[in-house]
């Protein structure tokens, strides 16, 4: 099949113009390919046969194991959103670390941070800082415009610190396109990339992030407190006078904490896959909401503390090999060990039960997972119709044509690079994250991929470019959700300059990971060899 | 005639959505046990991996009508938010009309072939020992094509949101 490319110019020209009508984007990216496919199959220059393999696309989609674990984090995220935990932590953590304007914005940094690495939902973050945040860092002295580029900077780190989707669906598509260069290149048996890779991967990189951004709060804000004894609270017009403690900053930390050590910590020393992690996260997020929507109910809160320590019994227990049960080899040695572990294995499953029982009650489990349902359905909806897409830009030769035009980029490799990440950088400004990577990698991937570049390295690369995408205006999610909650005070234009030194960020994050693969390669390395 | 479409569809919708909750919680469920009993008792039952991805091959396909109705697929709005509410309207109806009817007829048809002989050989798990019925999951794709040509052409007609979660977040 040679390339058409009046075809394809008209496909993109197409395309762009379809997405700007405001009809879906799922419907546009399927059904603009489609028709021209129809076409240029009356015009003798598509071959339909090529759509042919569609149905076999869309039940690949269904059949694929990697993907199981997005509906799972999707409810964890909207189950802790529902929980108010990160409104609980910021007060929490802003009281300790005292009342001045540079604490205030490295608090928000640090829940931010902690929230990405439980599950990172944009849109929960950006609302929940715009919230609660924003008076509270003006209160505290930070300027208007300092707090808005930082909210929502720091509402896009979910999509970089793992667990996120971004990194699941890079995984996904990564790995086929590593898979497929290699084999062109001659190696049959590649190294597979997995989405443990990819968390390992861009955990560094995300730190590197967090780590811009306190620098930049911490060099132009002052530690000095904003009046002799403020303390945080008073930011946040919280009326309950609790004394601050170190047993309130427990209480609002630890949960979430062991949540994020079990679930991340699980996949990262490579015990859990994703999907199971995603479980496990589930189950956590349901104890942690039923324990604070039953704030009134001290039994149902000492039930879910309990439920949370049998699991973490049974962990231990596991982990030293005491348990002296082994039903593969048929082993069940009736000692005081086993019996307990039955039992605490018991607690477990009856302690989230009954949490998800009375979360169901009140109405907040349905309304979840019906929410959980629709986000997963927005990005599954992208996904089956990207694969129309690629189909029919395969059935007018793209592929070939975009293998020709990247091997004539001079510069080599590093050349291919750099107008691959343009391109990403370019597209986040029209399109989102699901769509790039379902479009982008699978054309791109096998070419770059066939170079000695590092797989990890790269798909954290376009995980990076990705999130920034997330911040460039006119299209990016994050300023859409901070301007539905930020005061009318604060105008579009002020937005969009709020964000410009972040941006900068990103892109100086960027530029050290790029020289320096290391970030990206060596902690996979270290942990899964 | 037309209000009965709509009752239909409104109906419809109610079903996948309530089939859709279940299969999540099913998915959620199952895959505890898994993890559960993987870990603590160092066991595992292909039949239960099976129910999890089953469940998961189902729920990817059901669950795009309901978004589809919820209007909750994600939508460049820029330039949508200067277009009057007809202008609007005519577009969605370009994207019904132009674009979903032929992808999911398109889809249909080519996957007819592929149901037909699966249901004929009664086709089970890929692996061996899983669940059997995976031509029933297959069964999901068809219907998925049918309940988004439904809702779209409910939609086309008019029909009004359904209550539930509005519209207003579109990234995950």
């Amino acid at each position: 099949m040679s390339p058409e490319p009046f075809w394809l110019a008209l496909l993109f020209i197409c395309l762009l113009g379809g997405i700007l009508t405001g009809i879906p984007v799922m419907l546009v990216i399927a059904g603009v390919p489609l028709l021209l496919a129809l076409a240029a199959s009356m015009a003798g220059a598509f071959d339909l046969a090529f759509l042919h393999a569609y149905p076999q696309r869309v039940i690949g989609v269904m059949n694929n194991t990697i993907l199981i674990a997005v509906p799972m984090f999707v409810l964890m995220g909207v189950l802790l959103e529902r929980s108010k935990v990160a409104e609980r932590m910021l007060i929490s953590v802003s009281r300790v670390l005292g009342g001045s304007s540079a604490t205030m914005a490295l608090s928000v940094i640090i829940v931010s941070a902690l929230i990405a690495a439980s599950t990172g939902v944009i849109a929960a973050t950006v609302v929940m800082l715009g919230m609660i945040s924003l008076p509270a860092m003006r209160r505290a002295g930070v300027p208007t415009r300092m707090a808005s580029g930082l909210i929502c900077a720091s509402g896009t780190l979910g999509q970089i610190i793992p667990p996120s989707i971004v990194l699941i669906l890079l995984g996904d598509q990564i790995s086929n396109a590593y898979i497929e260069a290699q084999r062109k290149a001659g190696n049959f048996a590649p190294d597979p990339v997995t989405v443990g890779d990819l968390f390992a991967g861009a955990l560094l990189p995300g730190l590197l992030l967090v780590g811009l951004y306190a620098l930049y709060a911490a060099v132009n804000l002052s530690f000095k407190p904003v009046r002799e004894g403020a303390d945080a609270a008073d930011f946040f017009g919280a009326e309950e006078a609790e004394a601050p403690s170190l047993w309130l900053l427990f209480r609002d930390i630890v949960p979430p904490a062991l949540l994020i050590v079990a679930v991340l910590g699980s996949i990262l020393i490579g015990v859990a896959t994703p999907t199971e992690a995603a479980a496990v996260g589930v189950c956590g997020a349901l104890l942690i909401t039923a324990a604070s929507a039953g704030q009134d109910s001290p039994v149902l809160r000492r039930l879910m503390a309990l439920t949370a320590a049998a699991a973490l019994a049974i962990v231990v227990l596991t982990a030293l090999g005491l348990t002296r049960i082994d039903f593969s080899t048929g082993t069940l040695a009736l000692t005081p060990l086993s019996v307990l572990t039955i039992v605490l294995a018991a607690v477990v499953l009856g302690g989230v039960f009954t949490a998800a029982f009375s979360l169901w009650r009140g109405g907040v489990l349905g309304a979840s997972i019906a929410e959980a349902v629709t986000v997963s359905a927005m990005i599954f909806g992208i996904i089956i119709a990207a694969s129309m897409l690629s189909l029919v830009f395969r059935g007018f030769g793209g592929e070939i044509l975009v293998h020709e035009l990247l091997t004539s980029v001079p510069g080599g490799q590093w050349g291919i690079l750099a107008v691959t990440m343009l391109v990403i950088f370019g597209l986040g400004f029209v399109l989102e994250f699901v769509e790039i990577i379902f479009i982008v990698i699978p054309i791109i991937g096998p070419v770059l991929l066939a170079t000695d570049f590092d797989p990890i390295w790269f798909a954290v690369l376009v995980a990076m470019n990705l999130q920034t995408s997330f911040l460039t205006p006119p299209f990016g999610f994050s300023l859409f959700y901070f301007r539905s909650v930020a005061p009318a005070s604060i105008t579009t234009g002020e937005i969009y300059r709020s964000i410009v030194p972040f941006v900068l960020m990103q892109l100086l994050a960027m530029g050290i990971v790029m020289a320096l693969p290391a970030l990206a390669t060596w902690l996979p390395d270290a942990l899964f060899g | 005639m037309r209000d009965g479409f709509l009752r239909l569809a409104d109906l419809l919708h109610r079903v996948t959505a309530g089939v859709c909750t279940l299969l999540l919680l099913v998915l959620f469920a199952a895959q505890t046990v898994v993890v559960l009993l993987r870990y603590v008792f160092g066991i595992g039952f292909l039949e239960l991996q099976g129910v999890v991805s089953y469940s998961f091959a189902l729920l990817a396909v059901l669950a795009i009508p309901i978004a589809l109705r919820l209007d909750r697929h994600v939508r460049v709005d820029v330039i949508r938010r200067m277009q009057s509410p007809g202008t609007a309207r005519r577009f969605d109806g370009v994207g019904i009309l132009g674009f979903l009817a032929p992808l999911f007829i398109l889809t249909l048809v080519y996957v007819f072939p592929d149901i037909l002989y699966s249901w004929s050989i009664r086709e089970g798990a890929i692996e061996t020992g899983g669940l059997p019925g995976y031509f029933l999951v297959k069964t999901g794709l068809p219907l998925a094509c049918v309940l988004m040509l439904v809702q779209g052409a409910a939609l086309f007609a008019g029909a009004s949101k359904p209550e539930g979660p509005s519209g207003e977040r579109r990234e995950p």
